[in-house]
């Protein structure tokens, strides 16, 4: 139990100051982070209550880690405890240290020199002013929501009562964690110093400033939004009929998160206290939180696992790129934002440009949203430069090819790039499915050549699959892999093959899905089924937008290789006979002015018997999912990946596997027998391509 | 002795000023040729040590345009960078500065250049509407703030663009030149004859590739600008000839055929210590064997100071104009050019073989962008004695204010 007198209280001290100004100083001990337990919690408690007997003119909260105000709650602490009335029982300490806090009579100001994440920015908002350092470490927000749980120490009630109703359902809603200016721009803080005059900011504004009421927002429609029932009454529908939308009824946080916040201004803050606690303490023991949380904390680890049994390799500070097209540039583009020197190759003049232009409208919406300031859009800019002979090779260290994916043309490329680029420069092929010992088949030095399978739009995409031929050094892979990371994705590494990990189980699930039509299913039934499971677009749609010529080539050398290949691609019959997907207008689905399925589809496959239910007692999103997760066990069982996490980081973050599901190994694992069950019985019915896969078969189990 | 070498330099296209590059600003193209000067010399920006940039028509927001690039680019922050000026020879002064840097052993690596945008010349205030915008400005009262206007005349509104007229002399550059022309006689069908040969050599020298090959693309709305955009291939002498007199409309023989064109530019040049390129394995070095400036009276002949800087050079170098195979010399205006032939030969210094000049074209058909010229110069100057084989090379460009800047360039083998 989380009673504050059994907990040995540390992480915080109270120092009472010479000049009336008393500071209380977190600062967890034999911890590098300042997360929020119950030792903190009670030191905090402690030291609140010290400051009240002082009675100092103003009071400081300031943070002794560099670079960290207070990051929240102890993830691992959350996803630990069994029960949610202990969970809500320790939100409600949580309550009464804010609460306190807000109920001290002096000034009180919170110094963010750092991370102010969720509990730690709750903090922040029961002082009655908050200052931030300019400095790019500092991340302010209630990012709850993206792990499945909603803000409960206090930020859905004072965040609105700050902000403003529409403001704070923005912020909770969607995450967001913003950087020191953004946030002075929306509210979060009143005022952002450089970082060297953060401690005399704050001191000065607990002297001199005053005790704060609250607001409800900076302009009169906001604070409307925020105090005028009717005017509530709507922000709150818009928001649920939004979020509804969004969730498809898998994520039941952000609907808490809108009800604690209606409680607490309807009925007012003591009763939305309560309901946060206890709807948190229920989020927290679900398993939906629990796999968001565990995928949250695989992705922290793999930016250590990735490396694993690979030398230490430091990112290329200069780096070329082969192909000025939409993957090349958005490569570029990537590589500029994270300060590389970039040298973009293409073979005339206007695919040049066309590179640049994109890496420039890229880098200016980025500016224009505030991702970074629009001089740092300039600068990214500036960045990259753009040829169409091979100048400016020979200095890099890193060249990605990402030309066209066909073989004889990679082929050539790569002998070109061989005869500039410099002895030690690491050449790595962007491909999504072609094996790269294939491609550096006759390469000079196929121990520096790697896979680097970029997925797109490369901005946004947060995965990056480090592909692993045999004959690669250990040295070149460790050298893609920290590249990888300097551009801010997660980096898988796997071994080679056909469609390595990420292609070969979504490959498996589109050909599967193009079968379903063959037996009688619908376009449309099958891509809704697939998003109301969770996916994010079912795998007619998936073609469309990559194009049904890319996703045949990719489908055809997946299928070749693992031998499942039919007696006829019904994506290239699609393909050939003109079909290109959405570029072109039509695909599965055509693209006039409302998107409607292409009844040429079925004609031209010669299929007739459509049935409404085509699938018997699995659904067809159960069916499809079946077969990915068994894909993707083999690709462990075969030693494609090298461990369950990067399969679940690859398929969530690189094929949009359902999140809330955690990731395909996860999955299996609390699906358990009944996975090997239900493969069974498909493999009976359609065929061994589901015969479970040996891990599933003995019951392995992937996560502790 | 150490010696300062050109490992390479690389322009933007020249283009007209007001055309396709109006929106680009100085810094702009100043980044391209210096970015691509890295690029195509394999050059790590790390291990350059300084940049040194010309530049006349200055935006009041590059007060040091050299350091703007570094930052513009990111290239390592500990690049120290400074801006020079010595109006159309400052990317000469950049130049031979660089090269003095390195051979005291100062710097192993610079880049030097220029870089001009005449397409966006700083409009200014007149003297007495600047002055009452400051005493506004530091007012502290709202009625204080207004009576700062109280002298201003309806004729102070209008802005002030910079003329390209001598403060001491009140002639503009054509003016000067007209003079120059009178002064040694040099008939306008010479002017035209000499315009005419810059315009025919300079589209030679796009048709066989020496002058692709100094220039870098830029890229401007979605393409990429390669070409220089003044070069008349369709000019002859009888077309030269209906043109009007601009600057003495009565009995004057300067057009807008004979003179230099307004451009927008920019070119940069990698000059490192000749130990620092040979342990880096670059080849084909052409050394900054000496050089020269001198200046005139500007009421005389403005533009003339190149006739006493060359012997100068020369005479640094030990060398006789005879032993010099190929000479880059920067056309203002024909008459200018033709004029310094003269006064060369009558001072002695020695005849020119016109045939050694100008081999691809001067400023008359490539552009003339005030602040990257010297380095143009320098650069086609070094890559066609790299070219030919040629050991001696000879540049010089002529400055408002009666500067004037020669410079001798030798093969290393």
């Amino acid at each position: 139990m989380l009673e504050a007198a059994r907990i040995e209280a540390a992480g915080a001290r109270f120092e009472p100051g010479s000049d009336g100004i008393a500071r209380i100083v977190i600062d967890r001990p034999t911890d590098s982070v300042n997360a929020i337990d119950p030792p903190l919690l009670a030191a905090l408690l402690r030291a609140v209550e010290d400051a009240r007997a002082a009675g100092p003119r103003g009071l400081v909260f300031a943070s002794a880690k560099p670079d960290q105000f207070v990051g929240g709650a102890d993830l691992s602490l959350i996803t630990t405890w069994p029960s949610a009335s202990e969970i809500s029982e320790a939100c409600r300490v949580m309550h009464r240290l804010v609460s306190e806090i807000a109920a001290l009579p002096f000034v009180t100001v919170a110094a963010i020199n750092g991370t102010a994440l969720g509990g730690g920015y709750e903090l922040a908002l029961a002082c009655d002013w908050r200052i931030a350092g300019d400095a790019p470490s500092v991340r302010i927000g209630l990012p709850e929501i993206t792990l499945g749980l909603i803000p409960a120490g206090g930020g859905t009630q004072r965040l609105p009562r700050l902000v403003g109703l529409p403001r704070a359902l923005d912020l909770i809603l969607n995450g967001r964690r913003l950087s020191a200016r953004r946030a002075l721009r929306a509210g979060l803080v009143d005022e952002v110093v450089h970082p060297a005059a953060l401690e005399r900011a704050a001191r000065d504004r607990a002297a001199k400033g005053q005790k704060r009421g609250v607001s409800g927002g900076a302009t009169p429609v906001e604070r409307a939004a925020t105090w005028l029932a009717p005017a509530r009454a709507f922000a709150f529908s818009q928001a649920r009929r939004r979020v509804a939308k969004e969730t498809r009824g898998h994520y039941p946080a952000p609907e808490k998160a809108i009800q604690a916040m209606s409680i607490g201004l309807a009925r007012g803050m003591n009763d939305g206290l309560e309901y946060e606690a206890q709807a948190f303490g229920e989020l927290a023991t679900s398993a939906v939180a629990r796999n968001l949380i565990a995928l949250f904390m695989l992705g922290l680890r793999q930016r250590r696992a990735a490396g694993h049994d690979l030398p230490t390799a430091s990112a290329p500070v200069r780096i070329g790129v082969v192909g000025a097209g939409l993957m090349g540039s958005g490569i570029a583009q990537s590589a500029a934002v994270a300060g590389m020197s970039v040298r973009m190759r293409d073979v005339d003049d206007a695919a040049v440009a066309r590179g640049l232009s994109a890496v420039r409208s890229l880098s200016e919406d980025a500016g224009r949203k505030g991702v970074f300031d629009r001089r740092e859009a300039k600068r990214t800019i500036a960045r990259v430069t753009g040829t169409s002979d091979w100048s400016g090779f020979a200095r890099d260290e890193l060249i990605v090819e990402a030309v066209f994916e066909e073989i004889a043309t990679k082929r050539r490329v790569l002998k070109e790039i061989e005869s500039v680029a410099s002895p030690d420069a690491v050449i790595a092929t962007n491909t999504s499915a072609l094996p790269i010992a294939d491609i550096a088949r006759e390469a000079a030095h196929p121990e520096r050549v790697v896979g680097m399978h970029f997925f797109s739009p490369v901005h946004r995409m947060q995965l990056v699959e480090v592909v692993r031929p045999a004959k690669a050094s250990p040295e070149a892979v460790a050298r893609a892999v920290a590249a990888g990371q300097a551009l801010g994705k997660t980096v898988i590494v796997v071994r080679d093959g056909p469609g390595f990990y990420t292609t070969r189980v979504i490959g498996a699930m589109i050909g599967e899905a193009t079968r379903m039509l063959d037996e009688g299913a619908r376009i449309e039934d099958i891509d809704r089924a697939m998003t109301t499971f969770g996916w994010p677009v079912g795998p007619f749609t998936l073609m469309d937008e990559v194009g049904l010529a890319v996703a045949s080539h990719a489908g055809e050398t997946v299928a070749t290789a693992l031998g499942v290949a039919s007696e006829r691609n019904a994506v290239r019959v699609l393909a050939d006979a003109g079909l290109q997907g959405k570029r072109s207008g039509a695909g599965f689905y055509l693209y006039g002015k409302k998107r409607e399925p292409n009844a040429r589809v079925y004609e031209l496959l010669g299929i007739t018997a459509r049935r409404d239910v085509p699938q018997g007692p699995i659904g067809p999103a159960e069916r499809l999912t079946s077969l990915f997760v068994n894909e993707a066990v083999r690709c462990l069982d075969d030693g494609v990946l090298r461990s369950p996490a990067e399969g679940d980081l690859g398929a969530v973050l690189g094929l949009g596997f359902p999140p809330f599901l955690g990731g395909p190994f996860r999955y299996a694992d609390a699906q358990a027998t009944a996975l090997r069950d239900r493969l069974t019985a498909l493999a009976e019915r359609h065929g061994q391509r589901y015969t479970p896969a040996t891990s599933i078969a003995n019951g392995r189990r992937f996560f502790p | 002795m150490r010696r300062a070498v050109i490992a390479g330099g690389w322009r933007t296209p020249f283009v007209k000023a007001g055309t396709d590059l109006a929106t680009a600003d100085v810094l702009d193209m100043a980044t391209v040729a210096t970015a691509e000067t890295l690029a195509r010399s394999e050059t790590d920006p790390a291990s350059v040590d300084e940049i040194i940039y010309g530049n006349v028509s200055r935006p009041v927001a590059y007060h040091n345009l050299a350091r703007e690039i570094v930052l513009a680019l990111d290239l390592p922050k500990g690049i120290y960078a400074s801006s020079v000026g010595m109006a159309c020879a400052s990317a000469c002064v950049a130049i031979t500065d660089a090269a003095d840097h390195i051979t005291v052993g100062n710097a192993d690596a610079v880049l030097a250049g220029g870089a001009e945008s005449l397409s966006n010349v700083p409009i200014t205030y007149t003297p007495n509407l600047a002055r009452a915008l400051v005493r506004a400005s530091q007012a502290k009262t709202l009625p204080r703030r207004a009576t700062s206007f109280a002298g201003i005349k309806l004729s102070d509104l209008a802005p002030v663009a910079p003329g390209i007229r001598e403060t001491s002399t009140g002639l503009t550059m054509g003016e000067s030149a007209e003079r120059m022309a009178a002064i040694n006689a040099i008939p306008r069908e010479e002017q035209d004859r000499w315009a005419l040969r810059s315009h025919q050599r300079a589209a030679a020298g796009w048709d066989d590739g020496r002058l692709k090959a100094e220039v870098v693309p830029v890229p401007r709305d979605g393409r990429l600008l390669r070409e220089d955009t003044h070069i008349r291939r369709d000019s002859t002498l009888e077309r030269l000839a209906t043109l009007r007199p601009v600057f003495d409309r009565s009995h004057g023989t300067i057009t807008a055929g004979n003179a230099s064109p307004l451009t927008d530019g920019a070119a940069t040049v990698l000059m490192l210590s000749e130990d620092r390129a040979r342990s880096e394995g670059r080849r084909d070095l052409v050394a900054i064997r000496s050089y020269a400036y001198a200046a005139v009276d500007p009421a005389d002949q403005l533009l003339i100071a190149p006739a006493y800087a060359i012997p100068i050079a020369l005479k640094r170098a030990g060398l006789a104009l005879t032993d010099v195979g190929l000479i880059e010399m920067h056309e203002a205006f024909a008459a200018q050019v033709l004029a310094t032939f003269r006064v060369l030969q009558q001072n002695g210094v020695g005849e020119i073989d016109e045939d050694r000049v100008n081999v691809m074209g001067g400023s008359i058909a490539l552009g003339h962008p005030f602040g990257a010229t010297g380095a143009r110069v320098v650069t086609t100057l070094a890559n066609e004695m790299r070219r030919t084989g040629t050991q001696f090379g000879l540049a010089s460009v002529c400055a408002a204010g009666g500067n004037g800047a020669a410079i001798v360039l030798e093969l290393l083998n």
